[in-house]
């Protein structure tokens, strides 16, 4: 026999106190002298040995009651095969582990995977016995832990089933063993079961196999871990992609969104309809004709903006069991005008190239929203800025204090910034002054020119980059024939991300950080054609339009993932202590609005929900849309066979039960441990009582005047004063 | 011993002092009422003013002190020493005996004691002397008590010894048998005494408030008994209550006063009970 709460066993000494109490309070025979003895009723004889039996016996029974209860507090179990049920019940702790995934949502509503495992976790629970502790954790992206080592109430428990539901989250295998090992040594029982309920996905478990192998054996020598499969339909089609490809959000233009279906079932799917909607009005719809099994096909959707403001656009699919991957959402910010102010510290020559390139669409008609002017920097410190989206410096020698700090907050409000190196640039006045506003600190021009003078291409650091993206669909020996020969040599802050670089090198040409609410794009190049060819290529317009395109879009454009952080910056202290998000579930979070650096910054950690998010400087102002999407990593939901499966995991110890009856089976053969602690504390309260009748007895016995007297007045409770009023009138 | 005295002395004061009666009327000075003539009568006695207003004879009736002898009985025996407080049932009879033989010696009577437990253990004629107080407290000190055998024996052997009729006060527990008492009073009666009876019992006698498990040592040479007292309580009070009412019947039946004495209570105001209960007594046999 062992015991949970062996400590507790010094407990056991807490009998020397009705010992004690035997001590002190021991019968003791008074002795006087009496006259009167003729009174005396020499039939009613104590002897004293009778007494002093007696009292041993009750003696007895309390420290054997005090042993009883500190071996039942003790937890005795006792573990093997041959445990009759005189040894104890069958008690065990439960941990279950439920994958609440969204892929646990496919199927229709009223038998979706998710409410199959549900019903595994009922049947498990009747396995339970009442006050046992039970924990549920629900997998996701993170474990969630609903309960922890409570006492099981079988009411109770099913109340907290009948409220859960699945996460719009991809499971994450990388942690669950550890910390389901964790609450495993956090309870205390006899003996331990985890129940890992999920649908197995043949993705995520065949990929961590052998991590997720060596964890599940670890787990298994903490506890007896079962794994029930929650079997479903393999084929799925999720939406994985809406970008803005072309267009800037401006009103009245329309923009091209691209939307990437994907079957992730095993089977080919046709005649898939992609409708796109904004602000819940469908603007345009595509039929895929057909994607096969493990394929993508991606379908151009076009958005017309009539209004002004935030504009949320959304691709969705039909006719699929699982919806919660058949959207995408993205946010599209439409101004009424955007308007590009170029300081040229040059005579004139990079003004007219950006000009060029920046108007370089539709046959240059000029369009009234969309507004690029060119000015020597010297007229900087009077340009108003109030009406201006981006600014782009070309080869301005240097700026004043004064001038970074107005920059810096033109930045920080939400707006852009494109610098440009050349020949007038004084490094050192930058790095002074600019030290905040820019990437990466200026060093020495560096020439690249090779043997034949014809410099080096670029290479995109980072293909996925909004700006770079573009580049990819230009051939090849186009990009190669953009040159650059020169270019300063920079250190990188530790914020900024390159975003091309020079090939062969780790030069970066183009870098990015965000100030505030607003990015900062600088090129270590020139935008003249003194130390590159790119403003001679079609990769100048590219770039320089899609950067503003970028920078021209408010921060809450890019869409985040389930699982990510939403923050709201601002550019001085606000009025208010806390932000307000509502969820797309219309909860309301209040946020606290926190100082960070120079500047404060509402964080709502955790996105738990896909949807449209707005979020709010106060409860008054107006709503920014944000868009929270899910990860469809989690789309794949093609389950594991159960062969390969068992396979997989047959040295581990672990029990696969794939159906109710190899679920209770599995479980009573491995249920041998059989805990004492009831029939302890039975036996303790019969003692208990069987003491408490014998101390009454004996105590009758001796004082038979007390009993009288409480008898008495017992009667005389009885005779209510109605009563006593009626014998009197009788 | 002046301190037997000076107690005697300070529980007397304030008491009615010489309030005792002679039941027999006509030798005194104090007038009582009158009575028609009869021959026989005195003439001296005749009331000739009334003859002279009403032309008949009457005999004026006087009703006046005299001496009388008391004599004091003091129960000694063994059972007399129990006590559960600081004074034991003995000392407390002393006491009274000696505030009675004060208060007697105060107003001129004569006094006369003797101490008894299984026999007598000291005899002192009346007298009217305060030495008597004295030899209360001498005789007790040294007599070593004994279980009393028969109380019938000792007060018929003490009344032999009586010389005059005399009031005679008999201090004792009496835990004897009920019928062996009433032979013992009824031939101090049958001498031509009167007979007072001063019950003592301690307060612990009277309630018997014990409580857990003791063991009762008899005084009288009685087997030591160990009990629980709360379970014979209603026993020991409805045994101790029977006896009581015999006696009392007895005393009654012999014309001896019964007066219960708890010696919990202030010895004056046993006295004063005492006194005043034999004043009416005296005043209720004197119109009989």
């Amino acid at each position: 026999m062992s015991f949970l709460n062996p400590w507790l066993l010094i407990g056991g000494l807490g009998i020397a106190l009705p010992i004690l109490a035997h001590l002190f309070n021991r019968h003791k025979v008074k002795e006087t002298d009496w006259a009167a003895m003729q009174f005396l009723n020499r039939n009613v004889r104590v002897r004293s040995k009778q007494m002093r039996i007696q009292d041993l016996l009750l003696l007895v029974l309390r420290c054997l009651a005090i042993l009883l209860f500190v071996f039942a507090l003790s937890r005795p179990f006792s573990t093997g095969e041959n445990s009759s049920a005189l040894s104890g019940e069958q008690r065990s702790g439960v941990i279950i582990a439920l994958d609440a995934s969204f892929s646990m949502e496919e199927g229709d509503e009223n038998s979706n995977r998710f409410k199959r495992a549900l019903d595994q976790v009922k049947v498990i629970s009747e396995s339970i016995h009442p006050g046992d502790p039970v924990s549920l954790v629900l997998l996701g992206a993170e474990q969630d832990v609903i309960i922890r080592n409570m006492a099981f109430d079988a009411n109770r428990f099913r109340n907290i089933l009948f409220d859960l539901k699945a996460k719009p989250e991809a499971l994450n295998l990388d942690n669950i063993t550890s910390s389901l090992i964790g609450l495993v040594e956090d309870m205390e029982a006899p003996q331990k079961e985890v129940f890992i309920v999920s649908d197995i996905q043949e993705k995520s478990w065949n990929k961590q196999i052998s991590r997720l192998r060596d964890g599940l054996k670890k787990l298994n020598e903490n506890a007896n871990v079962f794994i029930v499969p929650i079997n479903g339909q393999p084929d799925n089609l999720a939406i994985t992609n809406l970008d803005l490809v072309s267009g800037v959000l401006r009103k009245g233009t329309v923009a091209r969104y691209k939307a990437t279906v994907k079957n992730c079932g095993p089977n080919a799917v046709s005649n898939v309809t992609i409708q796109c909607k904004a602000d819940g009005v469908q603007v345009d719809s595509k039929q895929i004709n057909i994607i096969l099994p493990g394929t993508s096909k991606t379908v151009s959707l076009f958005v017309p903006f009539h209004n002004s403001g935030s504009t949320r656009i959304t691709a969705e699919i039909n006719h699929d069991t699982l919806k919660t991957d058949n959207v995408r959402r993205v946010v599209a910010v439409v101004r009424d005008c955007v308007s590009v102010l170029c300081l040229d510290g040059t005579s004139g020559s990079a003004g007219r190239l950006l000009n060029a390139a920046l108007l370089a669409r539709n046959g240059g008609v000029k369009d009234e929203d969309y507004i690029v002017r060119s000015v020597p920097w010297l007229t900087f410190p009077t340009q108003d800025l109030e009406k201006v989206d981006v600014i782009v410096m070309a080869n301005v020698p240097e700026i004043t204090a004064d001038q970074a700090k107005r920059l810096s907050k033109f930045v920080r409000n939400g707006n852009g910034l494109v610098w440009f190196g050349g020949d007038n640039i004084k490094a050192s006045k930058w790095n002074e002054q600019g030290k905040e506003l820019l990437p990466a600190s200026i060093g020495q021009a560096v020439n690249n020119r090779d043997e034949l003078g014809t410099g080096k291409p670029i290479d995109p650091s980072m293909p996925d980059h909004f700006v770079v993206r573009p580049l990819q669909s230009l051939p090849e020996d186009l990009i190669s024939e953009t040159r650059f020969q020169k270019h300063f040599k920079v250190e990188a802050a530790d914020t900024s991300v390159p975003v091309l670089k020079l090939a062969g090198s780790d030069s970066p040409v183009l870098l990015e950080h965000s100030l505030g609410r607003g990015h900062v794009f600088m090129f270590t190049t020139s935008a003249e054609t003194n130390w590159n060819n790119m403003a001679l290529t079609p990769v100048f317009p590219m770039l320089m339009q899609k950067i503003v395109t970028y920078l021209a879009g408010r921060e809450f454009e890019q869409p985040r993932v389930v699982g990510d952080s939403i923050s709201l910056s601002y550019t001085s202290q606000p009025d208010a202590n806390d932000a307000v998000f509502d969820t797309p579930s219309k909860q309301t979070i209040n946020v606290p609005v926190r100082q960070y650096r120079n500047h404060y910054v509402a964080m709502l950690e955790n996105a738990r929900e896909a949807g449209f998010y707005t979020v709010r400087v106060s409860v008054q102002s107006a709503g920014i849309p944000v868009a929270v999407n899910v990860d469809t990593s989690e789309s794949d939901i093609t389950s594991l066979p159960e062969a390969e499966l068992r396979k997989n995991l047959e040295d581990t110890g672990v029990t696969i039960a794939s159906n109710e009856a190899e679920l209770m089976s599995a479980i009573q053969a491995k249920r041998t441990t059989r805990s004492s602690s009831r029939f302890f504390i039975i036996a303790a309260i019969v003692i208990l009582l069987l003491e408490s009748w014998l101390a009454n007895h004996f105590m009758k016995k001796r004082r038979p005047d007390l009993f009288k007297k409480q008898k008495a007045k017992q009667e005389q409770k009885v005779m209510s004063p109605v009563n006593m009023e009626v014998s009197h009138d009788a | 011993m002046d301190n037997l005295e000076l107690a005697a002395q300070e529980v007397v004061q304030g008491l009615r002092a010489g309030a005792h009666r002679s039941n027999l009327r006509g030798f005194s000075t104090e007038f009582a009422h009158h009575r028609q003539y009869v021959p026989g009568d005195a003439l001296r006695d005749l009331d000739w003013r009334l003859y002279g207003r009403t032309d008949r004879y009457f005999t004026k009736l006087y009703e006046a002190e005299t001496n009388f002898d008391c004599y004091i009985l003091l129960d000694s025996s063994a059972s007399m020493t129990y006590g559960s407080g600081k004074i034991s049932k003995l000392e407390y009879a002393k006491f009274v005996a000696a505030s009675l033989a004060y208060m007697v010696l105060k107003q001129r009577d004569s006094v006369g004691l003797s101490v008894f437990d299984s026999g007598v253990r000291s005899y002192f004629p009346p007298r009217s002397n305060m030495n008597i107080i004295l030899e209360i407290d001498q005789v007790l000190r040294n007599t070593e008590p004994l279980p009393k055998t028969s109380i019938a024996k000792q007060l018929s052997d003490i009344s032999m010894m009586l010389k005059r009729r005399s009031f005679v006060i008999l201090i004792s527990d009496l835990l004897a048998d009920v019928e062996d008492i009433k032979k013992g009073l009824d031939s101090l009666r049958f001498a031509g005494h009167s007979v007072a009876v001063m019950h003592t019992l301690d307060p612990y006698e009277l309630e018997f408030p014990f409580q857990g498990t003791w063991k009762f040592n008899g005084l009288e040479s009685e087997d030591p008994l160990i009990t629980q007292p709360e379970r014979i309580k209603e026993d020991y009070l409805t045994n101790l209550n029977a006896y009581l009412e015999q006696l009392k019947s007895a005393c009654i039946a012999s014309d001896v006063e019964y007066s219960p004495i708890n010696t919990s209570s202030p010895v004056d105001k046993i006295l004063a009970e005492f006194i005043n209960e034999r004043g009416q007594a005296a005043v209720a046999g004197g119109r009989s």
